[in-house]
């Protein structure tokens, strides 16, 4: 068993949710990827899946992207699960561990989903207990990510944003914002996704976002035929989400940014064309960030880019 | 801060109940079979959705979600009784045994039973044994590969150790499982249908090799003897065992040792100082 005592951090590029259908190809073939993220789950009751996401890690960065500590949980978080998280991550020494502003947990049962929380203040003082009582256990930061919302609780004071800055604040965690769930919750409750991101970082310390994340959805018609954007990660990037993320990278610097796909997956070929496209505006970015600090010749972009 | 006026549309209402008891109600409704069951109070909510909207997501993604996870663990029986029919078995399932915990991968143990008899299934008797067999099968791909008979280990007649692949099983059934498997994975109906129901009772040899989960056939004799190593037992008192039921002759008892343990794949024999003496690989 490969053992890895350090961590390797997660590089300001676009990685790749690795899934386990590609795992073995991966380990075996190593593709082009600058860092892969894994649901630490799916390894936690298969020796072999972990055996072999062992040979992955030998050779990428990797990230611990947790659906089920539940940090939303007024019960409390589950400390045998964070236990297994904490195995794991002393096994796999990964570069970022993140979960949910959500719950999942309730009268004893795990209920598959990311739940919403209402935004009130005994919510904020529960998930604050909570997630610093995983840091503790785990021995470092956690990100944590805002989910895609198809419920509003008329009980709320303050935003999802405030919320999870003051999260942030009074425990120390950092962001992992997720701009296709950015996007879905705006349009879900008919708002401007771009007006909603700008309170995302009027609201947020930008030093504490340390990853996003970018993926498909799906647009159905509910009973009564209004539009419905489902968060499934069963497409390609939609065009709008590009442009949201083009506006957060100009909000928030470039930063570890993750292609999600969880349904019907398609090749790898195509998740790497998926993170291409985000490398590709992260370096656009770079470039004309360069350009107006005067430290690169426009006639020769692509050489001082990567010097 | 400064706050965009679209996005500060707070309505602030007073909290109807706790955060714990939210949760609570909130997961009874998610899970709840009938119309009423699923309600919960319009005042509860806010926003350009309709509460009974965005609960109907989340119910669609809970059941569809602990659906997904049975599919994985039993897939000959999903193809068997298609994926419509398979979301009403797992459905039910799931509303009486949810998980307690979040790695879905070991979770589902008891479906096989629970499924035996279900309401439609009365032509297909060997549904259990299939969703048993599916199980087995799913638990052992889960295993690291032992290539080096690292598992059990038996001494035998003095000089010798019988060294057994970690994780291997023996797994017996009523009808021939392993057959109508395949045939089902094959989506091949002509087999499907030739396959004789009542051949009696079959026994295999089960384990994790680099190549997947391996399969081999094995006499009763042989089954009897091998279960009983592995639950513990020496040599000479799985020998006996054997001999005692009288199912056998003594002599086809000796040839099926021979021919289903001995020079099986999943053993090593070996003297105690670890010389290998053929057979296994």
């Amino acid at each position: 068993m490969t053992r890895l005592s350090d961590s390797s951090p997660i590089p300001a590029r676009a990685g790749i949710g690795l899934r386990l259908p590609h795992q073995s190809m991966v380990a075996t073939e190593r593709p082009a990827a600058a860092w892969f993220e894994v649901h630490p789950e799916n390894y936690m009751a298969d020796e072999a899946a972990l055996v072999e996401l062992e040979q992955v890690r030998a050779h990428y960065p990797l990230s611990l992207h947790a659906v089920g500590l539940s940090l939303g949980s007024a019960a409390g978080v589950d400390l045998a699960h964070v236990a297994r998280l904490r195995a794991l991550s002393e096994r796999l020494a990964p570069g970022l561990i993140s979960d949910h502003l959500s719950w999942s947990m309730a009268n004893g049962q795990f209920l598959p989903d990311l739940l919403p929380l209402p935004y009130t203040g005994e919510a904020l003082a529960i998930v604050c207990r909570n997630v610093e009582q995983v840091q503790q256990a785990l021995g470092r930061r956690l990100l944590i990510e805002n989910p895609s919302t198809y419920l509003c609780y008329a009980a709320a004071d303050m935003t999802e944003a405030e919320f999870l800055a003051a999260v942030v604040q009074r425990t120390g965690c950092g962001v992992l914002l997720d701009i296709n769930n950015i996007y879905v919750s705006a349009r879900n409750q008919r708002r401007d996704a771009h007006e909603v991101l700008m309170h995302w970082s009027q609201a947020l310390d930008r030093r504490s976002v340390g990853e996003m994340h970018l993926a498909g959805h799906a647009v159905v018609a509910t009973a009564d035929g209004a539009e419905l954007r489902i968060d499934d990660h069963g497409d390609r990037v939609c065009a709008d989400v590009w442009s949201l993320y083009e506006a957060a990278i100009a909000d928030f610097g470039v930063l570890p940014t993750l292609l999600e796909w969880d349904t019907r997956l398609p090749d790898f070929t195509v998740l790497q064309d998926e993170a291409q496209r985000a490398q590709h505006l992260q370096d656009d970015f770079t470039l004309m960030a360069r350009a107006r600090t005067g430290r690169v010749d426009f006639r020769n972009p692509g050489h001082a880019a990567h010097a | 801060m400064p706050r965009t006026p679209d996005i500060a549309g707070l309505q602030a209402a007073p909290a109807l109940w706790s955060l714990a008891t939210l949760q609570s109600r909130m997961a009874t409704a998610l899970l709840a079979a009938d119309d009423a069951g699923r309600e919960l109070p319009a005042a509860l909510f806010a926003g350009a959705l309709p509460g009974a909207e965005g609960l109907r997501v989340h119910r669609n993604t809970v059941l569809g979600g602990l659906s997904n996870a049975l599919r994985q663990t039993y897939p000959a029986v999903d193809r068997l009784v298609g994926e419509a029919f398979f979301d009403r078995m797992a459905v039910e399932f799931s509303r009486v045994h949810l998980p307690r915990a979040p790695q879905l991968g070991s979770w589902g143990k008891g479906f096989a039973d629970f499924i035996d008899g279900f309401p439609g299934t009365g032509n297909l008797p060997y549904l259990r044994a299939l969703a048993q067999f599916d199980a087995r099968f799913d638990e052992l791909a889960r295993c690291v590969p032992d290539e080096r008979h690292a598992g059990v280990a038996v001494p035998l007649h003095g000089e010798l150790n019988l060294y057994f692949t970690a994780g291997l099983v023996v797994h017996s059934s009523s009808y021939p499982v392993a057959a109508l498997r395949e045939a089902i994975l094959a989506d091949d109906a002509l087999a499907l249908a030739a396959i004789d129901l009542a051949c009696g009772e079959q026994h295999f040899a089960m384990w994790r090799a680099a190549a997947g989960v391996m399969l081999q056939p094995l006499g009763a004799a042989a089954a009897g003897y091998l279960r009983a190593l592995l639950d513990g037992g020496t040599s000479e008192a799985a020998l006996a065992t054997v001999l005692a039921a009288g199912e056998s002759p003594e002599a086809e008892v000796a040839a099926q040792l021979q021919q289903d343990i001995l020079q099986a794949r999943f053993v090593r024999v070996a003297t105690h100082n670890n010389a290998v003496m053929g057979a296994g690989q």
